[in-house]
């Protein structure tokens, strides 16, 4: 691990990071836009995977569903993503020694790979209703997205 | 009694204080408290958009809000209770908050607008529910909706930073 020690001193002392660590107000206004995003990426997903199990919105398929929420799952993760980028640089020595941090980059690994290799082209593929794999695909999805979140607040709170 | 003094008696509680000095018990609600901002606001995310246009354009604007409803009301309960134990063992900081305060006024707000809503235009949807774009009144209680919420979510997560 200590390999990477280096690419973390990098961040921690770019420009950017110096630059947000230097102001009141860029942390806490990032981090609102952060949770802005988080709100927005996980209520589409919950409103799909509701719709998955049959508990909203029967008159669309899924795949309507899927498209009609898409624009938005995509422009809330590029929010999210951008902003956490900005919070990690400002505070990217003490992500380094945080175990939570590291939870969240796990989950967050495996959630952007299952969402962009498999669940995708699951929801975009099902119709009036989503066979057993589908929905095990969306509680997956579901459960790896929420682990982010989990883990994202845990970096404050533990460590 | 003061405002203050009664704040002050609340996270005095044996239930405040227990909060309060506990490892586990405040980090777990608050994380409640904020992962649940996805099954409250990130729910009625979809339905002003609806009622602005934006989304599902080609299905009533009453099956969009009606069927979102109660999962909705499922979101704001846990965001409710969790908030009132938040409250409940850190009063006097919450009182002193400027962010907090505009956080009760800007909820009571966002009550009025969703009230006046159901009292107001929605009771003559079955005139608009199909139109692609709804009337203007029905548009103006989307925008003020998600506006007030994010105002909402900024104070919430504002006033847990001390400047």
């Amino acid at each position: 691990m200590s390999a990477i020690v280096p690419f973390f001193q990098w961040c921690d002392n770019s420009l950017i990071a110096q630059s947000i660590r230097n102001s009141r107000v860029a942390f806490p206004v990032i981090e609102n836009f952060h949770l802005f995003a988080l709100t927005v990426l996980l209520g589409s997903l919950v409103v799909l995977v509701l719709r998955q199990f049959g508990l909203v919105y029967k008159s669309q398929s899924i795949a309507e569903v899927a498209t009609a929420l898409r624009p938005w799952n995509r422009w809330s993760m590029a929010v999210m993503l951008t902003s956490g980028i900005l919070l990690f640089l400002s505070e990217a020595m003490k992500c380094y020694g945080n175990t939570s941090f590291r939870w969240k980059m796990f989950f967050l690994f495996f959630a952007l790979l299952f969402q962009f290799t498999i669940y995708n082209r699951i929801v975009k593929n099902e119709g009036a209703s989503a066979p057993i794999g589908g929905k095990v695909a969306a509680a997956v999805a579901l459960c790896l997205w929420f682990g982010v979140g989990l883990a994202g607040r845990a970096i404050g709170f533990l460590g | 009694m003061s405002i203050l003094s009664m704040c002050q008696w609340l996270q005095d509680t044996n239930i405040g204080t227990s909060i309060r000095e506990s490892i586990w018990v405040f980090p777990i609600i608050e994380t409640i408290h904020v992962l649940a901002l996805s099954i409250s606001v990130g729910l009625l995310l979809v339905s002003d958009l609806r009622l602005m246009g934006y989304i599902m354009k080609r299905r009533p604007v009453s099956e969009v809000y009606e069927q979102i409803k109660p999962w909705m009301f499922i979101g704001f309960s846990i965001m409710v209770v969790t908030g009132i134990f938040l409250f409940w063992c850190q009063a006097v900081k919450a009182y002193n908050s400027i962010f907090f305060r505009a956080k009760v006024v800007l909820l009571i707000l966002a009550a009025i607008n969703a009230l006046a809503f159901e009292r107001g235009i929605y009771r003559t949807v079955d005139r608009w529910d199909n139109a692609l774009v709804p009337p203007m009144e029905a548009r103006v209680a989307g925008w003020v909706s998600l506006i007030f919420w994010l105002a909402i979510i900024t104070c919430g997560r504002t006033m847990a930073y001390t400047f």
